[in-house]
Parts: structure tokens; sequence; C-alpha cells
């Protein structure tokens, strides 16, 4: 197990709290949470496609990075209203 | 140790600190506006991860893609946090371009 899994790994056990926020506290508290486990899963799959040397695992960290920021938008302009 | 090794290892330990201190940012926090403030911190850790991916593997695929993937979640970290920013102020106190109308109407003669 190379330096760059061990970040992964405990960059994973990060994600933890932010279920738990998303969880248990009221919905705009829930959206932070969402917001930073995006970025937390992006660093986690650079970390996993450079500790494995496995290029595909990157590819999937380019596709996630743009498509948790435009879910956390869409969540955000949908919160404008009380849902 | 070879000096790329030492200056990507430092990079990590530093990216890693910034994001796990996004998180015990956010745990931390009670207010939501509070808390606000480590969504634009955490992207920095990313980047600091990144680049110390490109000091390991140079520009390779991985160390473009990687570095390309930094400075999305850079640039577009305050674009999240003004755009939750203004939802919650509209939840909270309504829209403000209403109450502007109005002041508007109100002055006109």
């Amino acid at each position: 197990m190379n330096e760059w899994l061990i970040a992964a790994t405990v960059l994973g056990f990060a994600l933890i709290p932010c279920l738990v926020l998303a969880l248990v506290s009221p919905a705009p508290h829930g959206l932070l949470g969402l917001e930073i486990a995006g970025v937390l899963v992006s660093t986690i799959l650079m970390l996993l496609s450079e500790g494995f040397h496995r290029q595909p695992f990157i590819d999937l960290a380019v596709v996630l990075a743009p498509m948790a920021l435009v879910g956390s938008l869409a969540f955000a302009r949908l919160m404008e209203r009380q849902l | 140790m070879n000096w790329r090794i030492l200056v990507a290892t430092v990079l990590l330990v530093a990216g890693g600190m910034i994001e796990l201190l996004a998180v015990v940012g956010l745990c931390a926090m009670r207010d939501l506006y509070d808390r606000m403030h480590f969504v634009g911190l955490i992207g920095y850790g990313a980047l600091l991860i990144a680049v110390a991916i490109v000091f390991r593997e140079s520009f390779s695929l991985i160390g473009d893609k990687a570095l390309l993937v930094g400075v999305v979640l850079v640039l577009t970290g305050p674009v999240l946090v003004h755009t939750t920013m203004r939802s919650m102020l509209i939840r909270a106190h309504g829209d403000w371009r209403a109450a502007i109308e109005r002041a508007r109407k109100d002055d006109s003669p």
C-alpha cells in the first residue's frame, strides 16, 4: 500500500461526516455536505488512479468534478423555494 | 530520496490536511453561513494533490488530467459558494428583486 492509497483511505473516512450531515441535518446543511463530498470523491479518484497506476480512474474524476458542480448548482437553485 | 518524490509527498500531505480541515470545519461550525467557507477551501486541497501527482508523474496522461480536475475544482468553488449563498438568502428572506421593484413603484410620482 503506497502513500497515495493511504491518502485515499483517509479521505474516504472523511466522507462519513458529510454523509451524516446530509442525513441528519436540515436540507441546506445537507447540501453543503453534498458539495464537500463531491470534491472529496473527485480527489479520491485522482489518488486511486495514481496509486493503482490505472488511467481510467482519472477519467472518472474528470467527469465527476463538473457533474458534481452541476448537481450541486441544481440543488441550490431548487432550494430557493421551501422544499 | 529523489527530490520529486519528496516534493510530491509534502504536497500530498498538505493537500490532504487541507481537505481534512475543511471536513472538520464543516462539522465544527453550527451556522449555515459559517459552514459555507469550507466549501471554498476544499478545492485548494484538491489542487495541491493534483500538483503532487504532476510532480510524481510529470506531464503524463494522469498528470495532465489530475491538474485539469484540480484547476476545475478551484475555479468552480467560489461559483458554487456564491450560488448556494444566494439561494439560501432567497430561501430565508424572499427574493430581493421584488422588494426593489416595490420600492421603485413607491418612489415614482
